[in-house]
């Protein structure tokens, strides 16, 4: 429904002769794919409720950017910032779940786990406001318009991470962490990457 | 012997630096104080022996800056040298990523963390600039409170981030070098880089 959606933007955008939001749909559309892409070809299987977490921060992006809710709409920036830190926290969380599960040098209990995902999204919001900054810098655009504008970022930023945090350490105190990670597929990926690799290199022997 | 010597002066600076953000009760140097002083004094105090103290270089790294913060000269400085306050911002960035780094190897002394090299080295950077941006809040809603912004242009906070960035990145190679460079014997001495030092030994 959603990536119709952004079909839907990029459509409009080159007949209205509106291009500034079709290059942001399209990939968009593209990165929207990537969960799919994933299962199909690694068969490495999110979480249906992120899947749809990144699906709708992207439209959000998106619809926002093109009907230009980023600047009618008070409330917008902040609504997709909080939208996007708590998918980069979610994607943060994915990610060192499986590193604990797989690398055996890292073990990293619940408390420490949500500790990290804050400081995680916190600083990868750093990286955003200095990415911002630097287009702004660059090209002259205004993606901030103040301090006030990049330090409440950084505070619904700090909401989203909080938010996943919660959410986290209470979900895996209720699937155990095994069934998280085999949920996620990730030793038949293994293997199929595994096997991958050995029959690209195997004619070099 | 001078080795820890030299760290306690430096931990004595932090000490008094951290006595006097208290009277003037700048609350954000307070939490920075009673943070790095508790990771100074926790491997002494768990060891019983003071000269477990973290290594000098260490100490001065992470006191630099709230001396920098409290003294006189340091502000006459940024008022006639341009330079002056990037320099207090990559300050800052060395001690947080070295309390970042403290931080790595106490988790694992005390707790059943256990992070390898590479998360280790990653842990320091991100936590760099985590702090520093909760620091940039935290000083936007001081000044807010307060009705006197230090920082008060978007321009001027994205500075101090990119230059924490910046320290926050280099200290992390710095870190993973730091101790493959550090003789064995300094190392057994300070018996607190156990973690680093076990992937040390894995690479061969």
């Amino acid at each position: 429904m959603m990536q119709l959606g952004m079909v839907a933007v990029a459509v409009g955008g080159i007949v209205t002769v509106n291009h500034t939001w079709v290059p942001a749909a399209l990939v968009s559309l593209l990165v929207s794919a990537v969960p799919t892409i994933l299962r199909r070809d690694l068969r490495v299987v999110l979480p249906a409720e992120l899947n749809f977490w990144i699906v709708l921060a992207l439209f959000l992006h998106v619809v926002g950017g093109y009907s230009g809710f980023y600047d009618t709409l008070p409330g917008w920036d902040h609504l997709t910032h909080a939208m996007s830190a708590s998918l980069v926290a979610a994607i943060g969380f994915v990610v060192v779940v499986a590193l604990d599960k797989y690398v055996e040098s890292i073990f990293l209990p619940p408390l420490f786990l949500a500790f990290f995902i804050v400081m995680f999204t916190m600083s990868v919001g750093v990286v955003w406001e200095l990415m911002e900054y630097a287009i702004d810098q660059l090209t002259g655009s205004m993606l901030q318009y103040s301090l006030n504008d990049s330090m409440i970022d950084l505070l619904f930023d700090l909401f989203g991470g909080f938010m996943v945090a919660i959410v986290g350490t209470y979900y895996l105190r209720h699937t155990t962490q095994e069934h998280f990670v085999e949920s996620l597929q990730l030793d038949e990926a293994k293997g199929r990457i595994g096997r991958v690799v050995r029959r690209r290199r195997w004619p070099y022997k | 012997m001078i080795e820890a010597q030299l760290s306690w002066v430096m931990s004595l600076i932090l000490f008094f630096s951290t006595v006097y953000v208290t009277l003037r009760l700048d609350f954000l140097w307070i939490a920075f104080g009673i943070i790095s002083l508790s990771l100074y004094v926790l491997p002494i105090a768990t060891t019983r022996n003071p000269f477990k103290a973290i290594p000098w270089e260490m100490t001065a790294l992470v006191s630099s800056p709230i001396l920098l913060h409290i003294s006189e000269g340091s502000r006459a400085l940024s008022e006639n040298l341009a330079w002056w306050d990037d320099l207090t911002a990559l300050a800052f960035a060395f001690s947080l990523s070295t309390i970042g780094f403290l931080l790595t190897v106490e988790l694992q002394m005390y707790t059943t963390v256990r992070m390898n090299s590479a998360f280790a080295s990653f842990f320091v950077v991100m936590f760099t600039m985590a702090v520093s941006g909760f620091w940039q809040v935290g000083e936007y809603i001081g000044g807010l409170v307060t009705g006197n912004l230090l920082v008060d242009t978007n321009g001027a906070a994205m500075g101090v981030l990119i230059y924490t960035a910046a320290g926050g990145i280099t200290m992390g190679f710095v870190y993973s070098a730091y101790l493959k460079v550090m003789g064995r014997e300094r190392r057994q001495m300070f018996g607190l880089v156990h973690l680093w030092e076990v992937t040390i030994r894995r690479r061969g």
